[in-house]
């Protein structure tokens, strides 16, 4: 398992080896192991609670709904923060990209959902944020605004033009 | 009241075809595989090029014929092993699978192979027919003569690969080739029959709408 910091520093290792800054780049990818761990222990054993409150939410504000399209909409983002706490733990975006966010784009926007997929998105953020320490949310966020980014943003825009 | 419980426990899979995770092998034993472990190899452009033109130069005319049929070969092959890697991934048959799924799966197998970039346009299935582009083909085209630039390997797997998936005998003609200056290679699928005056519009210097629009027309 490589992640792209792992990665650059190897590639500079071929020709000659780390100086002090290339070792103390090192040290602080090892460092922020640890919190990545912690942060990415806390999503996997609380996805529920996370999830469960943005679903009545969604069951209340989109009550006319066909309740097979809410949980579309909800399993679309269950993968989503599964994939996004995998990226964050390797500090790899394109992990999320390639492995995930590639493929689900042109699903989501089949389905149509914009309106539902945006309302809980937004949960979503709102309430990881609530949820998370502020070094967690920190390390985690910038994979949700590339889901977001990707997902919600092309999305709309792929409307528009159609 | 939707249950997150019962949500979380079904499958929730991403892209079977990430380059990633798809593309594995044994490096020591100089084995290429994908995650199902089929063998597979890079081939440079230069060696299909060869082989094309080694056809050519051994069966004239019939090169095309042949390159076609290999394709189609290959490809009914291909299809079940497609069929068998997805279903497994995604936990159902591919008749279960949604279309955009499906489509999803197609576009990035081709992708992660280095086959280019695949889209399919159904905007023509009202008329029967099923459009195919295919940008950065790895198969390099013959050219027969008067305008004509056939990808006959590429025409052929489409054809068996398409016929498996919708479950009719479809054949596969190409209506614009990259060799030629167009910006994709278009291959529309359809009933044999209805493709016949195909290689004679190309052949006209037609473009692919142009094409398209007289095959509907012909059938009115």
């Amino acid at each position: 398992m490589m992640h792209s910091d792992f990665r650059t520093l190897l590639y500079r290792a071929e020709i000659a080896y780390f100086d002090s800054s290339d070792l103390d780049q090192f040290r602080a990818v090892v460092d922020s192991a640890r919190l990545r761990v912690q942060t990415y222990k806390h999503l996997r054993d609380h996805e529920v609670e996370i999830f469960q409150p943005i679903a009545d939410q969604l069951v209340t504000a989109f009550p006319t709904e066909d309740s097979e399209l809410l949980e579309s909409a909800l399993k679309h983002w269950l993968s989503v923060l599964r994939y996004c706490a995998m990226a964050m733990l390797i500090n790899d975006p394109d992990f999320l990209k390639y492995r995930l966010l590639e493929w689900l784009v042109d699903v989501v926007q089949a389905y149509d959902l914009e309106a539902i997929e945006t309302h809980l998105s937004e949960n979503l953020y709102s309430s990881l944020q609530q949820q998370l320490t502020e070094s967690q949310w920190e390390l985690l966020c910038p994979f949700l605004q590339q889901a977001e980014a990707t997902l919600i943003h092309q999305t709309q825009t792929a409307n528009v033009t159609r | 009241m939707i249950s997150v419980e019962a949500l979380r426990n079904e499958p929730l899979p991403g892209n079977y075809f990430a380059p990633d995770v798809y593309l594995q092998g044994d490096y020591e034993l100089g084995l290429l595989e994908n995650r199902s472990g089929d063998r597979l190899i890079a081939v440079p452009e230069i060696l299909l090029e060869a082989i094309r033109e080694g056809l050519e130069e051994e069966v004239g005319p019939s090169s095309g014929l042949v390159m076609f049929q290999c394709g189609r070969w290959w490809a009914k092959n291909f299809y079940r092993r497609f069929g068998e890697d997805v279903s497994n991934y995604y936990g159902k048959p591919l008749a279960d699978m949604a279309m955009v799924e499906l489509i999803q799966c197609i576009k990035h197998c081709w992708k992660t192979h280095g086959w280019g970039v695949i889209d399919l346009d159904m905007s023509y299935n009202q008329q029967g027919f099923l459009v195919v582009t295919i940008r950065n083909s790895p198969f390099s085209a013959t050219e027969v003569q008067d305008n004509l630039s056939m990808n006959f390997t590429e025409a052929g797997i489409l054809s068996a690969f398409f016929s498996q998936l919708t479950g009719r005998d479809l054949h596969c003609a190409q209506t614009s080739c990259e060799s030629m200056g167009a910006e994709v290679n278009h291959f529309v699928l359809g009933i044999a029959e209805r493709l016949q005056s195909t290689e004679a519009l190309v052949k006209g210097g037609l473009d692919h709408d142009t094409i398209m629009e007289r095959l509907c027309i012909a059938d009115q």
